[in-house]
């Protein structure tokens, strides 16, 4: 670690920090109840604040690492370093720096769990309000899909394609992962627009006129959003789990980039002498995930008014 | 009506099937159907003998017609017919499984009920992040860890496997043999069911909470009736609803995740099977697993609804919950 | 005791007590024993000439007889240091007329005899095209094989050669005629037999669990002695990574091959466990592929050009690789070879680290950076290629890993391709590939090996990238065809060093063997051809049994 990334991680965790600070002072402050329910637990505050960090260091990668993620410093002497002042993550097998690659890994990680989940929340979002608002067929048809989707193992299909067709670019990864991970939110939306069809505002525009496809995107989705966005925070977590998996299988990022799943896949092999490479991109993953469930717990708190603790 | 549902839950397993057989025959590349070198010259028998030659629809007739004989194929990775490699297999997962889903449940049960009881004290606000932690580990680095901290340093449970090779090869024939095979199945049934125990225990306190503030309990409340009976009574039966539901829904996620767990610890189980087939397009056996873990989720699922029904008629809902959401 | 098999002992005994515990044990003597290995991969089979696989020729040796065998010295000239097995005498009648006498207390363990008409059958086996053995090509100076009376077996060669013997008796392990005659050729490779076999050897098959383990039992009737281990289980694991933990833990007694420093270091911490060194007879390479992928008619776009396989072998700092993935446990090899073989010679010329003169040789040959991006380029496509490596060998990643940092230096950019294994041996056998990292084991003399993966011999066999050299193939053969060991040893030198400028591969290291093995079993006689060759002269003295040697079953 050299002073300059040191500077840039204080400064990342300090503005983190305050950041998620003064929205909370500003949010209990203030008159809007969604926003006080929302930060009444300490930890969704915290959940935010590792968020916020960790987006920031997957942002600011260059700023962060003090080496190159992919370059082996000295296979000799500096293969398998535990965690000290240079490094303070240690060195794997291959010395090269563990955080660097964790800092660099963090944008491919959470940038496919992002992508993927706005993949699937999108997909399953427009399949869930075209079932629940038109019913019948078309109704039957895409519920039937999604029950289809729903019997199969997610990870045999995952497996499937991306093994089968080796030499996937990125952004295909990314869909089929998204593509895979819609069928619970299909779900999720086609009940909220269920219920909200029979209400007025919604009776109202139709009479007005208004097609189909406006009165979904403009009256009903809107009024349905809590469920989306909860349903988005865990998608996140659950893409990013998702890669970490595919990429221990070795169907995942390939070499040399680094991704926190298959940091673990490689560090698995050295776990016994090498603990460091295998525990930190685990602990990562789980932060992210742990932060996002949180935030899941705060937004449900904050959206959904019946919720009241005893 | 369940007839109705009977054959729905067969259709899909038949789309399922369909979905996979067509995926692994369109998959660029034909290699040979053998796990050696051959040259080409038998390999080109070999996709003969195999009917791989024959344009994919004309393959998927004669598969439907085998599989309504009961021949589910041979195996060229294994050397063996399907069926005898499942057989074998099967019984592997459903007691990795079964194991697991009984910590999972018992374990996550009993945390959401404690916590609901303690609810916004120092006990639910400790476990409350303890299972948001484990709920948030992938399960394989979990394994990974367990392994490295139990079997290698403390020596206390076995380094993978199914059952001891000396003294149980011949599977459970004895009651030693029973304690063996729990022994092995400790420690990767342990690392499927805590990360399941924790999400349960969360969706539980939940549930738990959320009936406690229904109106019934309430109304309860104000008669004088003794609250914890009420909340008691109630909570428990909503809990049994909802671990019904829960169970249906446990079940593609035990076969997703069993085949890391399964590699990791050398279960022989059929999520391994199925990796390595994908991984050595082995037709016949992508599309047997295929069919065996989709009807084990669909009737999974159906026996879950057809429970919930006759726990509680009022619920003659489809089970639409998804995993996240708190209500019913 | 060592603590956790004392744990485990205890738990397992409460247990047992508890559920109604059944009398266990019983054995005792110098007989007795159970000895578990560790084994990495299954093998499909156990049948010997159609499968090359390690571990199915591990069991082979113990359940199949060769009529003999090389000695401890692994020296593979004329007879003098091979050992009888089956056969208990020979003769030369004539120059190129070999004639076995067979042991007449040999049996199959279904009772028969063994007789020539078995040996002549296993030949005619051996050499037939139906059944396909990879063996096939080490026979090809043995003419014929024929029976003169039931205990006598005849072999006529074409040539006469300094190894003449080796090749009668190495490479073939005697089968049951009886019970073999009836299978059809064309179905050896999944027949019946290969899944329950029956042999003459020191050990009889009683059963093998699928993806778990196989077991064999003693045959307490051997005709050249009892074997001292009564059982022999070979388990199962997923990874080295596993199967080094088992044994570490107690739960095994046998790893033959800790590969890494690492696992060396965790061995050594465990009181339970001796180590034990030997010479290797594995060597890896990072081979490249000389025709197009897809197209073996055409040649490779890149690796066609033997002045860029030159660079490519003198920018990689083998030295520095091996010891940081091996340390100590590995060499970097003069030529396509183990440190086993005779031949080893470091003074051979090899391409030395020099990765200034690879840039410029890549220069000259037209691979310069025109668009700047890193990558060297010429007509537009870039000097880039793909690594073939099995998903199996956490070494051989690690190597891709390092090698494809060594070639970006200069300008290289190399993609990781991590298959599993049996989809690597089929890319491979189809020449779909670019380069693949490789890893064989020799045999103990350097002409079938080098034969089978280097020559024209090899095309359609080992010899996966189709280098072909009509000068090295008549080294090879001048070298082979030597009277004497010293005259062979020039020849071959001229023949590494041929191969080595025309670098049809990188070869990257020669492993040296660390077994690890329970303190326990005595006598631990390790052959460094093949390991368990002598597993049945191994021992537990009767005060040193511990409860898993003692089962009765």
């Amino acid at each position: 670690m050299t002073l300059g990334t040191w500077l840039a991680l204080v400064v990342a965790l300090v503005l983190s920090g305050e950041l998620v600070r003064a929205l909370r002072q500003r949010a209990l402050r203030g008159n809007r109840d969604r926003w006080r329910r929302f930060f009444k637990h300490r930890t969704t505050s915290w959940g935010i604040g590792i968020l916020t960090f960790l987006a920031i260091v997957a942002l600011a990668a260059p700023l962060l690492a003090p080496y190159p993620p992919n370059q082996q410093l000295d296979i000799v002497q500096l293969k398998n370093h535990g965690p000290s002042w240079t490094f303070i993550l240690g060195t794997d097998v291959l010395s090269r720096d563990v955080w660097s690659r964790l800092v660099w890994g963090a944008r491919v990680s959470l940038g496919i769990g992002a992508l993927g989940a706005l993949v699937a929340i999108s997909v399953g979002t427009v399949v869930g309000a075209l079932s629940g608002y038109y019913r019948r067929w078309v109704d039957t048809v895409l519920m039937r899909s999604v029950d289809v989707g729903l019997a199969l193992p997610r990870i045999f299909i995952l497996l499937m394609v991306v093994a089968l067709w080796d030499g996937l670019p990125f952004a295909a990864l990314v869909l089929a992962i998204g593509l895979t991970s819609w069928f619970g939110t299909s779900r999720l939306v086609r009940a909220e627009v269920l219920s909200l069809r029979e209400r007025e505002f919604v009776m109202a525009a139709r009479a007005l006129g208004m097609g189909g496809a406006r009165v979904i995107f403009r009256h009903v989705l809107p009024n349905a959003a809590a469920p989306i966005i909860v349903s988005a925070a865990l998608g996140v977590g659950n893409v990013l789990l998702l890669e970490a998996s595919l990429s221990f299988l070795g169907i995942g990022v390939a070499p040399p980039d680094p991704s926190w799943g298959n940091m673990i896949a490689d560090g698995a092999s050295e776990i016994y002498s090498a603990p460091w490479t295998t525990i930190f991109p685990g602990l990562a993953i789980a932060l992210v995930v742990m932060s996002l469930n949180a935030i899941a717990d705060g937004l449900r708190d904050a959206l959904d008014p019946r919720e009241e603790p005893a | 009506m369940i007839l109705r549902r009977f054959v729905a839950s067969v259709a899909i397993i038949f789309a399922v099937v369909t979905l996979v057989f067509v995926l692994i025959h369109i998959a660029p590349g034909e290699p040979c159907p053998s796990d050696e070198p051959v040259d080409p010259a038998v390999c080109s028998e070999l996709k003969q003998q195999f009917g791989l030659d024959r344009p994919v629809p004309e393959q998927y007739w004669r598969y439907l017609v085998a599989l309504a004989h009961g021949n589910l194929g041979y195996s060229f990775s294994l050397r063996r017919p399907v069926k005898d490699a499942l057989v074998e297999t099967i019984p592997f997962t459903l007691q990795l499984s079964g194991a697991a889903l009984l910590i999972d449940f018992l374990l996550g049960l009993l945390l959401g009920i404690y916590q609901a009881s303690r609810v916004n004290r120092m006990p639910d606000w400790v476990l409350g992040n303890i299972t948001l932690f484990i709920y948030s580990l992938p399960t394989f680095w979990l394994a990974l860890i367990l392994l490295l901290l139990f079997a290698e340093k403390l020596g206390w449970f076995p380094v993978g496997g199914a059952s001891h090779p000396i003294f149980c090869p011949a599977g459970v024939d004895s009651a030693f043999c029973f304690a063996d095979r729990i022994w092995h199945l400790l420690l990767p049934a342990v690392t499927l069911g805590l990360v399941g125990a924790a999400g349960t225990a969360r969706f539980q306190r939940a549930a738990m909470l959320d009936v406690a503030s229904q109106d019934y309990v309430r109304t309860a409340r104000a008669k004088g009736v003794p609250e914890r009976r009420v909340v008691l009574r109630h909570q428990l039966r909503n809990a049994l609803l909802s671990f019904i539901t829960r169970f249906g829904l446990a079940f593609p996620f035990l076969l997703t995740g069993a085949v890391l767990i399964e590699t990791i610890f050398a279960w022989p189980g059929m999520g391994r099977l199925a990796f390595n087939a994908i991984l050595t397009r082995d037709h016949t056996l992508v599309t047997a697993t295929a069919l065996i873990a989709s009807a084990v989720v669909v009737f999974g699922n159906l026996a879950a609804d057809l429970l919930l029904e006759l726990a509680d008629p009022r619920l003659r809902v489809r089970a639409d919950v998804t995993t996240e959401i708190v209500t019913v | 005791m060592p603590r956790r098999s004392s744990f485990f002992l205890l738990g397992v005994l409460t247990v047992a007590a508890l559920a109604g515990c059944e009398r266990r044990g019983g054995c005792t003597g110098s007989y007795c024993g159970t000895v578990i290995n560790a084994a990495l991969a299954e093998p499909a089979t156990l049948l010997p000439p159609v499968t090359e696989d390690v571990v199915a020729g591990d069991i082979g040796e113990q359940l199949f007889l060769k009529l003999a065998d090389v000695g401890m010295s692994t020296n593979t000239v004329g007879d003098e240091d091979f050992q009888a097995l089956l056969a208990n005498r020979w003769e030369w009648d004539g120059p190129v007329t070999l004639v076995f006498h067979l042991d007449p207390r040999a049996r199959w363990q279904d009772g028969q005899r063994v007789s020539a008409a078995d040996v002549e059958f296993t030949f005619n086996a051996y050499q037939d095209s139906l059944v396909g053995s990879p063996f096939r090509a080490k026979l090809r100076r043995i003419a014929s094989v024929t029976q003169r009376d039931s205990l006598t077996a005849v072999f006529r060669f074409r040539e006469r050669y300094p190894e003449m013997f080796y090749d009668a008796v190495y490479h073939m392990r005697i089968l049951p005629a009886h019970l073999l005659r009836s299978v059809p050729r064309d179905q050896w490779k999944t027949a019946a037999f290969g899944r329950q076999p029956v042999g003459s050897g020191p050990y009889k098959f009683v059963r093998w669990q699928s993806a778990q383990s196989i077991e064999l039992v003693a045959d307490s009737t051997f005709f050249l002695g009892r074997p001292g281990i009564r059982r022999l289980i070979w388990r199962f694991t997923p990874n080295l990574q596993v199967a080094v933990t088992q044994v570490i833990a107690d739960q095994a007694d046998v790893r033959e091959q800790l590969v890494t420093p690492e696992n060396v270091q965790r061995a050594r911490a465990a009181p339970q466990l001796k180590l034990q060194t030997f010479r290797g007879n594995v060597y890896t390479y990072m081979g490249f592929n000389l025709r197009a992928g897809g197209d073996t008619s055409k040649p490779h776009p890149i690796f066609s050009d033997r002045e860029v396989r030159r660079a490519l072998s003198m920018a990689v700092d083998r030295a520095s690789l091996v010891k940081s993935a091996l340390g100590d446990l590995g060499k970097v090899p003069p030529g396509p070879m183990s440190s086993l073989l005779w031949i080893w010679d470091p003074e051979i010329r090899q391409l030395p680290y020099d990765t200034a003169q690879a840039g410029r040789i890549l220069s000259a040959r037209g691979w310069r950076d025109h668009d700047g991006d890193g990558v060297r380029d010429k007509n537009g496509q870039p000097l880039s290629f793909h690594i073939l490596v099995p998903t199996t060998s956490v070494l051989r990643r690690q190597y891709a890993r390092l090698l494809q940092e060594q070639f970006r230096m200069i300008g290289v950019r190399a993609e990781i391709d991590e298959l599993e294994f049996s989809v690597v041996t089929q890319r491979l056998q189809s020449g779909n590939y670019d380069t693949s990292i490789l890893s064989r084991g020799n045999d103990p003399s350097p002409g079938s090996g080098i034969t089978q993966s280097w020559t024209r011999a090899g095309f359609g066999g080992s010899n996966f990238g189709r280098y072909y050299s009509a000068e090295f193939e008549r080294q090879v053969d001048r070298a082979i065809a030597a009277p004497t060991q010293d005259q062979a040893r020039g020849f071959w030198r001229a023949a590494i060093t041929t191969i080595n400028a025309d670098a049809p591969g990188i070869f990257l290291y020669s492993l040296e063997n660390v077994a690890a093995v329970h303190k326990r079993i005595d006598n631990v006689q390790i052959r460094p051809d093949s390991w368990a060759a002598l597993l049945r002269t191994w021992r537990i003295p009767q005060d040193q049994l511990i409860d898993r040697d003692r089962v009765e079953r």
